[in-house]
């Protein structure tokens, strides 16, 4: 323990709740109450109803709803296959061909959402890949930038894998499939679903490029949220982005389930 | 969001068999090696690289046609870039330095003076990593917008509001990799130097923060590329008045439908996100090796 | 089955951990690979087991060249320090792995994987995962897989290292047991234990900084060791500077009888005297020194004593009344319990 006088320590504490409530509890919070609520020109909000409920799970929200967790199921799927192959092939090369490798794959973080955006705005709205005005658009450029995460954390995952195990395999005859299939990817599954679920929770939120590219037809919840403000209707906003963390929350939470009988097995 | 990134690398390598007191040379590495890294590197180069190059060439074909830096002249010669560039380039340091300085304090409560409910407080923060930015501008908007709590204060239109929803939103992605950094503190070093009569100042500046710094750089850089590139923070707010250059990009493009300049704006981007981000990498190598 | 290094060079960017071995492993014989940490003989495991590459020189298996083949082909057995077993696998799983991977009949697996539990003593413990097993049924189990692809050589890499004392003594005479059920089967044993190489090898290796020291068997290493190094770390060796006289030698002036037959009268060489064979009092090949430590380790004393800058050790049979501290004291040894082994630098 660092601070021994009780004085000292609950000064710390206090401090501690001052700065951690209102900042980051409080947003929460504040989102949770106005969702319930028709106006908040006072301390607390006003008019409790659950209209914005009704308004936020049926009709176009509903779509917006299968719309977002089409696209980020498919977008984790698509970039947890291609972020784990790199990074299995990754971790099979040189030193020097594995570090260009990781340094490609983790650029689309360094590049700004809404320049991925755009710029998968402009190749695919010219042949030979018109893509431009389908869901596929919206899908591909949610894959490019979580891809990116899913082959950091499997990398990752990989270079604590004791190589004992493999070694073990080996010896006893299996061959390097066999292994990849038997052992390393067995023993990686814990780290696997941790990737989807990151990559399936940023898909969810992410709002820059899909500003750019999406059709009217595939309208995800961030956007739907975003014309609800942009339009004055925050209260029916906020219903709607408490359906958006609840339903991450809710697939967070399978995955973690999942997670953890893998790695009790 | 990112908790791949700001995973501390002094994790790593932990389990290794022991014996002969030497890392294992690597098993024979087959020919096909390459050949097998060639799928996900082709496809990313479809979906990413190339995408990015016609951004780069679109930015010097303007719509008059023929190959120019026309685009660019106009961009710096334009008011409303240079303001959004300043805007861009003060406004993410800023939020880093205030990540970085509440995050230290924050993790460092949460670590060494906990207190009953500490583990949930640092659940919570693994769960609030996964909500997306705008929410934080959206609570925001209740509390000091028109119709909010605070009335009819205009906070949230200056860069102020903006800084304070980013240093909020952000914070957590530098508490992170702190507290997996302070996880790994032998409790058994603060011990002995709290025997040889160290007080608790002391023993933060010199026995952790030096082991934090790593952690805190790591973190900081990362915080910094995503303040850079941050667009849902600034859209939410509605405000005009303040302008980065992922809202510039947006505005060209979809408003404006000024394609190449857009593209002029994003490739400025681009190079100032990569180059600190690289720095970044270099800087977390350095500190985690 | 037996195994051959020829000549085989190990290096890592550049430098070397083991330096052209040469050794061969008889078929069916148990050979120890003794040394300290870093001295090469893990590697020269993992060039068996296909996981190094040498730099030059070949590895041999049944006179068969194996040097090029991954390690998957060339049916080994391995068994190793943290066991490796296989986490998200059952016992009875772990041990099928080699087999299913060869594609074996189930009806066989079925039968093999029986057998090589119940020679490990493991039957019982099939259903369960190996983190609900203690570490010596761990090891058991990593036995038994090993065993199941019915290797001809068993490789095992610092079996016991992770098992405290009292389990340790237990598992050996279990190893001793199975080399004697399972007679064709070879095994290289690497270890920095000399108690577990004494207690199992038919042979032993010395290794150190590289190379190979030494090789004989046991009895050979312990009674009469080549070097100063073989002398100190196989059992433990007062190891003095003398001079080879005429019939004897000469210690710091200290005229001492041994056996300098294959010795050059006038050189330097050095005596080997283990601290058991060293009495205390009276005696021929007297030393006497001053007591510069002593430990009390239950049955046994051991003396530190101190003469002329070198410091000699005696384990005696405990004593009623014990030296005290400086106190000058008479050490002494048989002749024949001596062995002058040439001038060299001393490890001890």
């Amino acid at each position: 323990m660092l601070v021994h006088s009780r004085k000292a320590r609950w000064a710390l504490w206090a401090v501690f709740l001052v700065l951690f409530l209102p900042l980051f509890a409080l947003p929460l919070l504040v989102v949770l109450g106005a969702s319930f609520a028709t106006h908040w020109s006072g301390v607390l909000p006003s008019g409790p109803t659950t209209a914005n409920y009704h308004a936020a799970t049926r009709g176009e929200a509903l779509q917006a709803l299968t719309t977002s967790l089409v696209t980020a199921v498919t977008a984790s799927l698509l970039a947890l296959t291609v972020g784990t192959w790199a990074a299995l092939a990754g971790a099979a090369l040189k030193k020097r061909y594995r570090r260009l490798l990781d340094a490609v794959f983790v650029l689309p973080v360094a590049v700004p959402s809404v320049v991925v955006g755009l710029s998968v705005l402009v190749a695919f709205s010219q042949p030979p890949l018109l893509l431009n005005g389908t869901r596929w658009i919206v899908i591909s450029a949610h894959t490019v930038l979580v891809t990116a995460f899913a082959h950091q954390s499997v990398s990752a995952a990989l270079a604590r894998l004791d190589p004992a195990y493999e070694q073990a395999a080996a010896s006893l005859g299996a061959r390097p499939a066999y292994v990849l299939l038997r052992v390393r990817l067995p023993l990686l599954l814990p780290s696997l679903t941790a990737a989807a679920g990151l990559c399936f929770a940023l898909s969810m939120g992410e709002l820059s490029a899909t500003m750019m590219l999406y059709p009217p037809d595939w309208t995800p919840l961030p956007v739907l949220i975003y014309a609800a403000t942009d339009r004055g209707a925050l209260f029916t906003g906020s219903a709607v982005a408490v359906v958006l963390m609840a339903a991450t929350l809710l697939v967070l939470f399978a995955v973690s389930r999942i997670r953890t009988r893998a790695s009790y097995r | 969001m990112a908790e791949a990134l700001a995973e501390p690398r002094t994790a790593r390598g932990g389990a290794r068999p022991r014996g002969g007191g030497r890392k294992p040379a690597a098993a024979p590495r087959s020919p096909g090696a390459l050949l097998w890294a060639l799928p996900p590197v082709a496809l990313l180069a479809l979906f990413f690289l190339y995408p990015l190059a016609l951004v780069v060439r679109q930015s010097l074909h303007p719509d008059t046609g023929g190959t120019s830096l026309q685009p660019y002249s106009d961009l710096f010669a334009s008011e409303a870039f240079r303001h959004a560039l300043w805007t861009t380039v003060w406004l993410a340091p800023a939020a880093t330095a205030g990540c970085l300085v509440l995050g230290f304090l924050l993790s460092l409560i949460i670590a060494f003076v906990p207190f009953p409910g500490a583990k949930a407080v640092a659940r919570f923060i693994d769960v609030y990593l996964s909500f997306p930015s705008f929410l934080i501008t959206l609570a925001l908007l209740f509390i000091y917008g028109t119709t909010g709590i605070v009335g009819s204060f205009q906070f949230l239109t200056t860069p102020w509001g903006v800084l304070l929803a980013e240093v909020t939103y952000f914070t957590p992605f530098v508490m992170r990799p702190l507290l997996a950094a302070f996880a790994q503190l032998d409790t058994a070093q603060l011990e002995a130097a709290s025997s040889l009569g160290a007080r608790a100042p002391r023993i933060v500046r010199q026995v952790i923060l030096p082991e934090a710094l790593p952690a805190l750089a790591a973190g900081g850089s990362l915080v910094l590329v995503l303040c850079l590139n941050e667009f849902g923070i600034v859209l939410f707010t509605g405000a005009k008045g303040v302008t980065t250059l992922p809202m510039l990009v947006y505005g060209k493009a979809i408003l404006e439908s000024d394609y190449p300049g857009a593209c002029a704006v994003a490739v400025v981007n681009v190079l100032i996100s990569t180059g600190l981000y690289g720095l970044y990498r270099v800087v977390s190598r350095r500190a985690g090796a | 089955m037996g195994i051959r290094f020829d000549s085989v060079t190990v290096a890592y960017d550049g430098n070397v951990v083991l330096d052209a071995l040469d050794l061969t492993v008889e078929p069916g014989e148990v050979m120890a690979l003794l040394g300290p940490s870093g001295s090469g003989k893990t590697t020269a495991l993992r060039a068996v087991a296909g996981f190094v590459r040498p730099a030059s020189g070949r590895v041999l298996l049944g006179g068969e060249d194996v040097t090029d083949l991954p390690p998957y082909r060339r049916g080994i057995g391995m068994v190793v320090q943290s066991y490796a077993l296989f986490p998200h696998l059952r016992v009875d799983e772990n041990v099928a792995f080699g087999l299913k991977a060869r594609r074996t009949p189930r009806n066989e697996v079925r039968q093999r994987v029986a057998e090589a539990l119940e020679l490990t003593g493991m039957a019982g413990y099939a259903r369960r995962h190996p983190r609900e097993l203690s570490g010596g049924q761990q090891q058991r189990v990593a036995i038994a897989r090993a065993l199941a692809i019915r290797p001809r050589v068993l490789l095992l890499d610092e079996p016991l290292s992770a098992l405290d004392a009292r389990l340790r003594s237990g598992m050996l005479a279990e190893l001793a047991r199975l080399h004697r059920e399972l007679p064709d089967v070879s095994m290289l044993y690497v270890t920095h234990d000399q108690v577990e190489a004494l207690t199992l090898a038919d042979r032993i290796a010395v290794m150190d900084k590289a190379r190979l020291q030494a090789c004989g068997t046991p009895r050979e290493l312990y009674r009469s060791p080549d070097n100063a190094f073989t002398a100190s770390f196989v059992g433990g060796a007062n190891l003095l500077p003398v001079t080879v006289g005429a019939g004897g030698v000469d210690f710091l002036g200290t005229e001492l009888k041994v056996d300098t037959a294959e010795a050059v009268a006038g050189a330097r060489a050095t005596l080997c005297v283990r601290p058991h064979l060293v009495g205390l009092g009276e005696g021929p090949n007297r030393i006497t020194g001053t007591v510069a430590e002593i430990q009390w380790r239950g049955a046994t004393h051991r003396l530190y004593v101190e003469t002329g800058g070198h410091r000699v050790m005696a384990d005696v049979r405990e004593l009623k009344e014990p030296p005290l501290h400086g106190e000058p004291v008479t050490l002494h040894f048989a002749s024949e319990d001596a062995v002058l082994l040439p001038a060299g630098v001393s490890h001890g």
